[in-house]
């Protein structure tokens, strides 16, 4: 019984022609003499018969090619337009920042020069009297608004 | 073996004509794995379609450590695989075996389903299915076992193990459908 057990391992090798030297033989003495093996043997055998009958499909020869060759010039033309409209969201991620920045900065420096109080006198004067130099100042300066 | 990396390194230096003679030279294997993985079905060719595409998209990082039949059948089998895993209104191709033999046929449908072709797809696809893959490549595919090993990235122990289940449960499919059908 071990010796039948031994060969139901190695049944379905010893069939493919997968074992060689003393374990092909022992399979091979067994089955001579062992006829619940053979039996097992011979139905594999059929098993496999069958399977080697089995239809097998074919296609035109150039039939696939044409279809590949469509399909991979539409896939390149997807990735070719999904390509322009990555490049252009990031552009335009890029370029958000630069009016919006431009905006707050604008808003930022409204509110700094009309909360700065601006007076009519001349920069001799500004400088003898010893007070600090506020931005509107500055600005009124350089612009040509003050004296 | 040598035609195929003639044919990847005239791909790869930009002649489409490279790729289209794997193609023509290894479609009919392609579909017949997919054909006896999932049986008779119109999505055949759109997997056999699949897999060549991946195989264009990924022929130029192929590294030659196996053969590029190897490496095909590979993408084959895993391309099917994933057909299977996605396709959600899969049948339960037993119940359609049930129900396709106890309808009211005649003895004349009964003598068709007993037509061996139809009984051996119709067993092949109750065979789990990593068994099932096995079998197929060696039996119809002719494959060694050292191949298939290399195709399912396991060891050839195991596919001497799933090629034994796969007769097994085969012969078993076999007979259960013959006692059926008598």
């Amino acid at each position: 019984m071990k010796e039948c057990e031994r060969v139901k391992k190695l049944l379905s090798r010893y069939l493919d022609e997968e074992i060689t030297g003393i374990d092909a033989a022992f399979v091979k003495q067994h089955l001579d003499i062992c006829n619940i093996c053979n039996k097992e043997y011979l139905e594999f055998l059929k098993v496999k018969q069958l399977m080697l009958k089995k239809e097998r499909k074919s296609l035109p020869e150039d039939y696939l090619i044409s279809l590949l060759k469509e399909k991979i010039t539409s896939r390149q033309y997807a990735e070719e337009n999904i390509s322009w409209l990555t490049g252009l969201s990031n552009l335009s991620r890029r370029l958000i920042p630069i009016p919006i920045a431009a905006i707050v900065l604008s808003v930022v420096f409204l509110i700094v020069v009309s909360g700065q109080k601006i007076t009519a006198y001349s920069l001799d004067e500004h400088i003898l009297s010893g007070s600090q130099t506020t931005t509107g100042m500055a600005l009124g300066v350089i612009l040509g608004t003050q004296n | 073996m040598n035609e195929d990396i003639f044919s990847i390194e005239r791909f790869i230096a930009g002649d489409a004509e490279g790729f289209e003679i794997l193609v023509r030279k290894y479609q009919n294997r392609t579909l017949n794995i997919v054909y006896s993985l999932i049986g008779q079905d119109r999505e055949n060719e759109d997997i056999v379609q699949e897999v060549f595409l991946k195989v264009y998209h990924s022929l130029g990082s192929f590294r030659q450590n196996c053969q590029f039949s190897t490496w095909l059948y590979r993408i084959t089998v895993n391309t099917t695989y994933d057909f299977l895993r996605k396709r959600k209104n899969l049948v339960n191709d037993e119940i359609a075996i049930e129900k396709s033999i106890s309808s009211n046929d005649g003895p004349v449908e009964v003598l068709v389903k007993k037509e061996k072709k139809t009984m051996l797809e119709k067993a092949l696809a109750n065979i789990p299915l990593e068994y099932r893959t096995a079998l197929v490549l060696k039996d119809i595919e002719g494959f060694d076992y050292k191949q298939i090993a290399e195709i399912l990235c396991c060891r050839i122990g195991t596919v001497a193990s799933k090629i034994s289940r796969a007769r097994q449960f085969l012969r078993g499919e076999l007979l259960r459908l013959e006692e059926y059908l008598k």
